[in-house]
């Protein structure tokens, strides 16, 4: 047997008569019923799971909009009608900070930076993940503040000036937006 | 044994089931059913799970008739929907799961076929268990290139995977078949039936 095997062709001639099905395992009227039956629990599922989504969307929204769009509200216009950019101010340890919102394109990426620039250096206990992003960012900022002030020493491409300018507006609205969630959630801590 | 591809289809009635006549699909049925089940069930090795994928496979099938243009033969075509629905379950991890749990049936279809098989070898019997020993991927390789003809290529595409996948395999159910085939002292303990 042993020798049989090492044969191939021995091996796939054993295998081919091995016992095997005479017959459908059901008729073919079962075979249509059962398919139909499939069918419909098919799109049941498919009905099931478009719902389970859309709620787990609605949810995201809701918490999302609790979480960060309140109190961004306050910090939108001041009582007397003025943006509140430039008026940013620690209240005290640990409390929450205004974040500068309704920018201008131009003067927002300055007005944002010093807003960054007055946070303190280190919240009290932020997660890795908020680390990780906080860090990717800025490495990412100092790489285009890097390129820009080779693209100004060579004044050869504006377009090209004009884009990582852009992407640097960006970043720092990223950061600003990463850093105000970790300042809300420490602060509710 | 009668394999897929060996299925001589008369040509006026693929037309009839192409076009969808009801008299037609039902005497293909008849003619490819049993030969896709007995595939299905020497790839995955469950009769339940079998009957399963051999429903769905005959759904996509029937889906897929009116698309079918004749370059190759019907058994081949339905050959390559089966083999995929059977790499489908066989790579995904609950099915995965659920064939390391549940025992496989080739040890008692092979007692069965004994019992009821005139001069049926016991060769064959240990076979069935040297079969049942494989674990689902190994088996499916070995029965894709020694019974359907296979080329390691043609495992590899099927797989997703690299040809050397499909040789070591193949080379490695080759030893466990043959460890199955040396003296008793030597064989697994789970082969006692």
């Amino acid at each position: 047997m042993q020798r049989d095997l090492e044969q191939r062709s021995t091996l796939a001639d054993l295998l081919r008569e091995l016992p095997h099905e005479a017959a459908p395992p059901y008729g073919w009227t079962e075979f249509r019923d059962r398919g139909e039956q499939r069918a419909v629990s098919r799109r049941e599922r498919a009905g099931s799971r478009s719902r389970t989504a859309l709620a787990a969307i609605a949810v995201g929204i809701v918490a999302f909009s609790l979480r960060l769009g309140e109190p961004l509200r306050p910090a939108l216009h001041s009582p007397d009608g003025t943006n509140a950019l430039g008026d940013t101010h620690v209240v005290g340890a640990g409390a929450v900070q205004t974040q500068p919102e309704a920018l201008p394109a131009d003067s927002g990426t300055e007005a944002l930076e010093r807003w960054l620039a007055s946070l303190p250096d280190e919240p009290a206990l932020v997660r890795v993940g908020n680390r990780a992003a906080v860090t990717g960012l800025e490495d990412r900022l100092a790489e285009v503040d890097d390129l820009l002030t080779a693209e100004r020493v060579d004044e050869a491409r504006p377009a090209r000036l004009l884009a990582l300018q852009r992407e640097r507006r960006q970043l720092v609205s990223s950061l600003a937006q990463v850093r105000y969630a970790e300042t809300l959630a420490d602060a509710s801590r | 044994m009668t394999r897929l591809t060996e299925i001589v289809i008369d040509e006026a009635l693929l037309r009839d089931a192409c076009a969808g006549g009801e008299s037609a699909q039902r005497a293909l049925y008849l003619a490819l059913a049993p030969a896709t089940l007995n595939l299905i069930r020497r790839l995955v090795g469950h009769r339940a799970l079998s009957e399963d994928i051999f429903q769905d496979t005959m759904m996509t099938f029937y889906e897929r008739l009116p698309q079918f243009r004749g370059e190759a033969p019907l058994g081949a075509w339905l050959r390559r929907i089966a083999i995929r629905r059977c790499l489908m379950y066989l790579r995904s991890p609950w099915q995965r799961a659920r064939l390391c749990l549940e025992p496989v049936d080739f040890g008692v279809a092979a007692e069965v076929a004994a019992l009821i098989t005139p001069g049926y070898a016991g060769d064959l019997i240990d076979l069935e268990r040297a079969l049942a020993s494989l674990a689902p991927t190994a088996r499916a390789v070995v029965w894709m290139y020694e019974v359907e003809g296979y080329s390691h290529e043609e495992i590899a595409r099927e797989f997703g995977r690299s040809l050397s996948f499909s040789k070591s395999q193949l080379a490695r159910a080759h030893r466990r078949l043959r460890a199955w085939f040396e003296p008793q002292e030597s064989r697994p303990s789970c082969s006692v039936i």
